[in-house]
């Protein structure tokens, strides 16, 4: 009687140096020394001297499309920043138009007036003013 | 009757540490019961070989990412199991369906290991095994192979641990059922 595990393994045990073959070739591959390093990166002390060049290297470089994209971005937007503050009409002009002049103007006036001292009533106003007349000669006005 | 060795004695630190020597008992321990499962799942040797190699290298480059030691070899099996969906993946071959089999976790049950086989039912042994569903058939190797647990089988297929005890219990009763009528 033969348990199933042994019958499944004799059934392969013919395959048993294809597969030396293949474990060889993969334990005298180089990437199986250089598995460590790969897998867990180890943490070293930098000297400022070397900094610039593990910032590139780490940081920089492994994402470098991203970078190169963000740099794209970054300068299209200036480029359109410069473009239209070029085209732009009220910013290409050295002064203020005569219609804002004028504007100006008008605003300055309306805020005058209104600071203008109202508690002396204008010659206008004293004109328009309620007289009281007597009642006679009001009626006459009305019949004429 | 074979005895799994045992796991915890793998120097699979030693390995991390990337020396060549441990990378060659690993392998060796694991290199027929992985070619095993890998070949009664896909049936084709120069694929299985390929699979292998292909699962070696994988557990070379992602030792990292191996937490507990002691589970290298249910890490190392589940690595093989993506590469054969991987392969069915790109083979474009009938879906696998794993839902099938309704969950019965009830009945007690001896270990598939248990089953033994007299000397001339082994050629039909091997044929009743590849007539059981592929999910069936991959939870049983598993066992049969590696004498993995439920839980370790469940993290090597990516099923939960009914699921796996349910298509262990319908695999060994249908695996039972076969080699009875076959007598």
């Amino acid at each position: 009687m033969k348990t199933s595990r042994e019958i499944l393994f004799k059934q392969h045990q013919t395959t048993e140096p294809k597969l030396d073959t293949i474990r060889h070739e993969i334990v005298n591959a180089e990437f199986v020394r250089e598995g460590r390093r790969v897998a867990v990166p180890k943490f070293r002390v930098v000297g400022t001297a070397t900094l610039p060049l593990l910032i590139w290297r780490e940081l920089i470089f492994p994402c470098r499309r991203i970078w190169t994209g963000l740099a794209a971005v970054w300068i299209l937007i200036l480029a359109a920043n410069v473009s239209l503050r070029e085209h732009s009409p009220a910013m290409s002009k050295s002064g203020p138009t005569p219609g804002i002049i004028m504007s100006l103007k008008y605003q300055q006036e309306i805020l005058a007036e209104l600071l203008t001292d109202r508690s002396a009533p204008r010659e206008v106003d004293r004109q328009k003013s309620f007289s009281p007349k007597p009642h006679t000669e009001s009626v006459e006005i009305q019949a004429v | 009757m074979l005895v799994v060795a045992e796991r915890e004695q793998l120097p699979v630190q030693q390995a991390r540490d990337g020396k060549p020597e441990a990378w060659d008992i690993l392998f060796r321990r694991y290199q027929l019961p992985l070619y095993v499962y890998v070949f009664e799942l896909v049936h084709h040797e120069q694929t299985s070989l390929d699979l292998v190699q292909e699962t070696f290298i994988a557990a070379v480059r992602n030792i990292g990412g191996l937490r507990d030691d002691a589970k290298f070899g249910s890490w190392l099996f589940g690595i093989a199991h993506q590469k054969c969906i991987q392969r069915w993946r790109k083979q474009d071959r009938d879906e696998v369906s794993l839902d099938e089999i309704p969950e019965s976790p009830d009945e007690s049950e001896s270990g598939p290991d248990a089953l033994l086989v007299r000397q001339e039912q082994e050629a039909e042994f091997m044929q009743l095994l590849n007539q059981l569903p592929l999910p069936q058939r991959s939870v049983l190797l598993l066992h049969f192979v590696e004498d993995f647990s439920i839980e370790e089988i469940a993290g090597i297929t990516g099923a939960n641990a009914g699921t796996v005890k349910s298509r262990m219990h319908y695999a060994k009763r249908a695996l039972k059922k076969l080699l009875e009528e076959k007598k």
